[in-house]
């Protein structure tokens, strides 16, 4: 008997190796680590501010390592590369029209980067007043 | 696929998931970068002065409603979000088992989002 063969060809682990496409998807899917990392610190910190202020003024000085400031940096790309790629999707997923026109999809995009800056302000202040 | 005895299909959980990875996704993309920015690199790098993150000015601001919802979009929904990417990525690099990834993935999102929601109880609840 001949032997078996399937249509479909076993997946190599590397598969997403092999082409730029699949290696940026990847990337998209790495995103989440670096934000694990920085949400580990929060979670550290949360429980270190329960302690005390001397707890809290440790991991103050935890932060400033120079490698957690870089996993973080890296995380902080991160999130702006997931967003760039996050945004995109917006206009596919739930095209909005506004008196019976489609809003281009760029000006979709444009509104959710506009919504980045709106919180980052709005961070600033939460954080500098009255300093 | 996922029939049951009676023939009607199963009810799947994927919707829950999918739901939290897409209100995580968005809170990782609006939220999470100026959290990164504040708390991981301005502040720490001495460039906006460490007061801003004192000990008093921390309890006051994380022990509160805004504290709460600081806690929901930048701890919580980020780290389902995080669960099913993590779950996919395994999945993609063939590690692993289906059942396996799942509990252990959204198992650890749904533990440390406990722990943040304790964490927040007790510091509202101590004088």
């Amino acid at each position: 008997m001949a032997k078996q063969t399937s249509y479909f060809p076993e997946l190599k682990r590397n598969w997403w190796l092999k082409h730029p496409y699949f290696v940026k998807y990847m990337a998209r899917e790495a995103t989440v680590l670096p934000l694990v990392f920085f949400l580990v610190c929060l979670l550290v910190g949360l429980f270190s501010l329960l302690q005390g202020a001397e707890s809290w003024q440790g991991w103050l000085t935890f932060m400033q390592n120079p490698l957690v400031i870089a996993l973080n940096a890296l995380a902080f790309i991160a999130s702006l590369f997931h967003a760039w790629t996050f945004f995109q999707l917006f206009p596919r997923v739930m095209p909005l029209r506004v008196g019976g026109r489609l809003l281009p999809a760029n000006l979709m995009v444009l509104g959710q980067w506009l919504g980045v800056v709106v919180v980052m302000v709005l961070a600033a202040w939460i954080f500098m007043r009255s300093l | 696929m996922n029939k049951t005895q009676s023939g009607s299909l199963k009810k799947s959980d994927e919707p829950i998931w999918w739901g939290l990875f897409s209100a995580g996704g968005v809170c990782f993309a609006v939220f999470v970068p100026a959290a990164i920015l504040f708390i991981a690199l301005l502040i720490p790098a001495g460039i906006v002065s460490p007061e801003a993150l004192s000990f008093e000015r921390a309890r006051s601001m994380v022990f509160s409603l805004p504290g709460l919802m600081f806690i929901g979009a930048v701890i919580c929904l980020p780290l389902f979000h995080a669960a099913h990417r993590i779950r996919h990525g395994l999945h993609d690099l063939k590690l692993g088992s289906k059942r396996l990834n799942k509990l252990v993935t959204y198992g650890s999102a749904a533990l440390l989002s406990a722990l943040a929601l304790i964490g927040f109880a007790v510091g509202v609840l101590s004088p």
